[in-house]
């Protein structure tokens, strides 16, 4: 599949050589990744119990003031934000070193050789024109280099897909992410903290807290440094967009479906994002802000939002249900009736259990 | 196509014949036939719609000079809707709208097909006129109706305040259940009617140039524009049913329950943006590829050459045109789709680089060894080449589906997309403006008003487009009406930019009066031995009905 | 010139090309469900599979390998129901049969009625997520105060760790979002 993915790709670039190196990226890919993820894939369970058994070093929660620089725009900044993530270096990597580079030489070449034609063939210099009109060779060179450019740039862009879309980790923070008009709903269903709204501060308040106006929040998304963070992203009413870019991470909120994507944060601070796709009157005063602090600190911040940081169903038992043969009766209960009923033939004629 | 004029023994000077004689006012502007008079109608209904869409975009550039709201609020009561916050961030997002609409469907599109391509098409194929003038008039006064549709749009309720505030792309459910009140049906209709407008050009155009070619004007041996026209009249009838039918929903989503675009009802709001960028991205090229055409033909008449790789040259925009079908969904890579998919789109996109190099590497190459000179027609065609290019890199930038995580829906998006259509596409109009002006009216433009224009308007747009690259990024996001502290420098260099392109635009309309007034009378071929299409062996301006003896292309 | 002719050839590639635009407006329309198809062929957008025991012709294998998975709940703001699930997620072996309650609280004071839409992430597992029975596939009626316990019988197909694309899934997010049905509005 892979390989017929890179055939594809390569034929589309209609170069077959390049397919080698497309064929392994998916599987380079995930270096990066990898090594900024410190606990190494063991099983949840275990995890819990490692993090349970260190000394809890619970200070309370205080939100952290954001550093300047970073997790958000620089005054008359020209470059990406520096991220901080290693998607975002990978990516960035890819951007600068590779695509800048490459855009701004053909840009200054194609300027370059308008100049010189505009001096050299200008009316006055050039008085009597040439009735060239084909050049085979000339016009077979044009079409192959771009395509050799484009070979170059398909490498790191397709292992760069390939890494953001490798699938997380076991142990990643499952947070779920839900864009109202006009705010963010925040869930850590894993942790037990039910869904909390992050709204963004007016004038003065972000000036009382020291943080940028249009950028800081009430209630931010706070997730532990390090550790792999996965969004199900939603929508309620029409589309968000939920995005940091400081984190290189951009993910639509569509209603009647979940979306899915993955961060980690190098090192704690403050990030800055705004929602990214248009959403009504207020589009513009929904932005998000993602609180990354160390292991310990974050653990105390779930304890001070009422959920339990090492997992409240991490020890889930597997298939605890018994899974009979054929259709099962959905179970109504009329409040405040606390028997559940079992017949099923109460069940209202309009919504029968389903069977399909 | 190369020396039609030397080899043809054309003798269409029909001009002073007694039988061309032509209607009375109302009869000729209001129930035209003449493709020459609807193009004239068409070109002046664009400079309007211009205007209406320029004077949004500053007063966009003027709100957001600054951080804080500082006008929205007085706009909103000014054009009859409440004074209050949300009236004023509502028409912001009127404006945004306003501003794509009728930069898009009423100001490139009818300038550089109804315009130019009605104008020229028929003239260049050496007929003597468009195949079905009747259907021609109808056309152009849908698109009329649909702009004064679209117009009135803005001052009746669309949820939160007057007007449609759902961006020019209309996306599901913002445009449905997000948006209350008939602003947003009466824009949707109003795209009905420039749609139909545009299917109708678009038969014209494919049946005049197939049909109506003079003998001996084979398509190898057409002007490259045409060649340039025929594919936009393809891309134009495969695409706009695709979003009529898309709206259409939308349409009934709106006001007779259905579920399309609906969660509710087992429908995808995701739908309608494939259905919207199936037509949106061949729409893309609909703008750009008449200026390709006007381009190729003017490089090579002012270098005194004909065109280089004239085959390589029409099969690049035929290639463009069939690939521009097939990438659509590079608009929607943060929607969520499986990687598969965004590896397709990536790989797709960036394949268009090669035809569009091809172009512009032939231009230059038509250039090389010419004898050229700047009149102020050729200095536009060579700005077109140089800020294309600039928009085709960053373009290469957004298909990498990676690297658009980073940049989708920022202004880093909006440099890209002015500097292929506001830099690319305006200039290949005003490049073919001063080109054909002098055919269409007869008389000459001054040639220090159009390079005091060109210049202006060249340092005016590069300082306020560049400087959005470098806000988005910054991480910036599009259709905001405010920002952050950090942004506010280069959006004030922007804004600047946009007062230096205005004084620019001053000189255009100035040049334009006063040529029209004062200007020297133009003779049948002002451009010299490098104009060797058939128009420019007819009088300017030509003559009411031309070819009415067919020329015979050797 | 034979003008008559050359009309005749006029209104015959008009009416060709008019042909195409009126086609390619009804394949506008024909998306809806073309794309319907497309998303349960290739399980795009998450789109889940269906499972009909009486009609499949073998049982799917079950391996020793297991999948998180992940039950998620929406509501529509417009719907004052609670729902969620019994348990935010649970560990299944592939191939495997697997059932899940979900629960759904008619919070007012008068009967609703409800329609549920799905999906799951990532989006290349949708093809693998196969639902025997499910309350989604039909429309929910809730007296006022009336609680349902709603069964999810499911399994994840073994095909998935033949899927390069697929096989490193470690969880798998099944995610419902249940809408008001307006009379007005008909399913499509």
């Amino acid at each position: 599949m892979k390989s017929l993915k890179t055939l594809v790709i390569a034929a589309a670039l209609s170069l077959g050589a390049v397919g080698a190196g497309h064929a392994q990226a998916p599987a380079e890919a995930p270096a990066a990744t990898a090594s900024a993820t410190p606990a190494p894939a063991t099983d949840a369970a275990t995890q819990a119990a490692a993090d349970a058994a260190a000394p809890a070093g619970d200070a309370t929660y205080v939100p952290m003031k954001p550093a300047p620089g970073v997790g958000q725009p620089v005054d008359a900044g020209i470059n990406f934000q520096t991220q901080e993530s290693p998607i975002g270096e990978q990516a960035y990597w890819f951007s600068h070193v590779v695509l800048l580079p490459i855009i701004t030489v053909i840009s200054l070449f194609v300027l370059g050789l308008l100049l010189w034609v505009i001096v050299r063939y200008r009316a006055k210099a050039n008085p009597v024109p040439s009735k060239t009109t084909h050049n085979t060779f000339i016009e077979i060179i044009w079409t192959a280099i771009p395509v050799l450019i484009l070979a170059v740039i398909a490498v790191p862009s397709i292992r760069l897909l390939a890494a953001q879309y490798e699938p997380p980790k076991k142990d990643a923070l499952t947070i779920k992410v839900t864009g109202y008009q006009w705010y963010w709903g925040y869930a850590y269903p894993d942790q037990g903290i039910g869904e909390y709204v992050s709204k963004m501060l007016t004038e003065e308040q972000a000036k009382a807290s020291g943080e940028p106006y249009h950028l800081a929040v009430d209630n931010r998304m706070v997730v532990p440094v390090g550790q792999q963070v996965k969004l199900i992203i939603t929508g309620a009413d029409v589309i968000h967009s939920f995005a940091v870019p400081a984190l290189w991470t951009k993910m639509d909120a569509v209603p009647g479906r979940a979306n899915e994507t993955t961060f980690t944060v190098n090192k704690p601070g403050v990030y800055y994002g705004q929602c990214s796709e248009l959403c009504g009157v207020d589009h513009g005063y929904m932005p998000i802000a993602v609180e990354a602090l160390p292991m310990d600190k974050w653990k105390a911040w779930v304890r001070s939002k009422g959920g339990n940081p090492d997992g409240a169903e991490a020890a889930a038992p597997a298939a605890a249900q018994p899974v009979p043969e054929g259709p099962i009766a959905a179970v109504r209960t009329t409040a405040p009736a606390e028997t559940p009923d079992t017949a099923a033939g109460d069940a209202p004629a309009a919504s029968p259990a389903t069977t399909n | 196509m190369t020396d039609i004029a030397a080899t043809a023994p054309i003798h269409a000077d029909h001009a002073h014949d007694d039988h061309d004689h032509k209607p009375g006012f109302f009869v000729r502007w209001f129930m035209s036939t003449n493709h020459k008079d609807i193009g004239t109608l068409y070109l002046i209904f664009a400079i309007i719609a211009g205007i209406v869409g320029g004077v949004l975009s500053g007063m966009m550039r003027l709100e957001l000079a600054e951080p804080g709201i500082q006008y929205l609020q007085g706009w909103a009561q000014f054009m009859g809707g409440a004074g209050d916050e949300v009236a004023g961030k509502h028409f912001w997002n009127v404006m945004i709208t306003a501003h794509g609409l009728i930069m898009v469907f009423f100001m490139v599109m009818p300038a550089m097909i109804g315009g130019f391509g009605n104008w020229f098409v028929p003239l260049m194929i050496g007929a003597p006129d468009m195949a079905f003038p009747r259907m021609n008039n109808v056309s152009f006064w849908l698109t009329a109706v649909a702009f004064v549709m679209l117009v009135g749009s803005m001052f009746v309720p669309g949820g939160s305040g007057n007007g449609a505030g759902t961006g020019w792309t209309v996306y599901a459910p913002l445009s449905t259940s997000g948006s209350a009140g008939p602003a947003v049906d009466m824009a949707i209709f109003s795209l009905h009617l420039a749609g139909a407008a545009s299917i109708l050009g678009a038969i014209n155009f494919i049946t005049t140039i197939f049909n109506m070619r003079a003998p001996g004007m084979t398509l190898h041996k057409m002007p490259l524009f045409v060649w340039s026209v025929l594919v936009t009249a393809f891309l134009l009838l495969l695409a706009l049913p695709v979003l009529a039918a898309a709206i259409t929903m939308l349409i009934t989503d709106r006001n007779f329950g259905t579920t399309f675009y609906d969660a509710t009802g087992g429908g995808d709001p995701v739908l309608y943006q494939h259905l919207f960028w199936f037509f949106g991205h061949p729409e893309v090229y609909i703008m750009i590829l008449p200026g390709f055409g006007i381009v190729s033909q003017i490089i090579s008449t002012f270098s005194r050459k004909p065109v280089f790789g004239y085959l390589g040259m029409a099969y690049a925009m035929v290639a463009i045109g069939v690939v521009g079908f097939i990438v659509w969904a590079h608009h929607m890579f943060t929607v969520g789709m499986s990687v598969n998919l965004k590896m397709y789109f990536t790989a797709a996109t960036m394949v268009i680089a090669v035809p569009t190099g091809i172009k512009i590497f032939s231009w230059i190459a038509t250039m090389w060894g010419g004898s050229i000179s700047f009149k102020t027609p050729m200095v536009w065609a060579i700005g077109f080449i140089f800020m294309f290019t600039v928009g085709g890199v960053t373009g290469v930038v957004l298909a990498n589906g990676g690297v658009d995580t980073a940049l989708h829906d920022t202004y880093y998006v909006v440099a890209h997309f002015h500097y292929v259509l506001s830099l690319g596409a305006v200039f290949s109009l005003f490049a073919g403006f001063y080109y054909w002006f002098p055919k269409m009216s007869g008389r000459m433009y001054s040639e220090v008003l159009g390079q005091l224009h060109f210049w202006i308007f060249f340092i005016g747009v590069n300082v306020l487009f560049f400087p959005q690259h470098f806000l988005g990024q910054q991480g910036m996001p599009r259709r905001y009406p405010d920002y952050a502290e950090a942004y506010a420098y280069w959006h004030l260099i922007s804004s600047y930019g946009y007062a230096i392109m205005a004084v620019g635009m001053v000189f255009f309309f100035v040049n334009v009066i006063y040529s029209l007034v004062a200007g020297k009378k133009a003779v049948d071929n002002p451009w010299g031995e490098g104009a060797t299409t058939l128009e420019w062996t007819l009088s300017s301006p030509p003559p009411f009905h031309q070819f009415n003896e067919l020329p015979r292309i050797a | 010139m034979t003008s008559d002719a050359i009309r005749r050839k006029n209104k015959r590639l008009a009416l060709v090309a008019a042909t195409i635009a009126v086609a390619m407006v009804g394949l506008g329309f024909a998306a809806v469900p073309l794309y319907n198809l497309f998303c349960r062929v290739t399980g795009y957008g998450g789109t889940t599979q269906r499972y009909d025991p009486v009609a499949a012709a073998e049982e799917p294998k079950v391996l020793s390998d297991t999948v998180s998975v992940r039950f998620d709940a929406n509501v529509s703001p417009k719907l004052p129901w609670k729902f969620y699930p019994e348990h935010p997620r649970d560990t299944v072996t592939i191939g495997a049969r697997d059932m899940t309650i979900f629960i759904a609280r008619n919070e007012s004071s008068r009967p609703i009625t409800g329609t549920a839409t799905f999906n799951v992430t990532p989006d290349q597992a949708g093809k693998y997520f196969t639902k025997i029975q499910c309350f989604c596939f039909t429309q929910q009626t809730l007296q006022p105060g009336e609680q349902v316990r709603m069964p999810v019988l499911f399994f994840v197909d073994p095909k998935i760790k033949e899927d390069v694309d697929a096989r490193d899934i470690q969880e798998i997010t099944l995610s419902y979002t249940f809408y008001p049905v307006d009379d007005g509005k008909k399913a499509s």
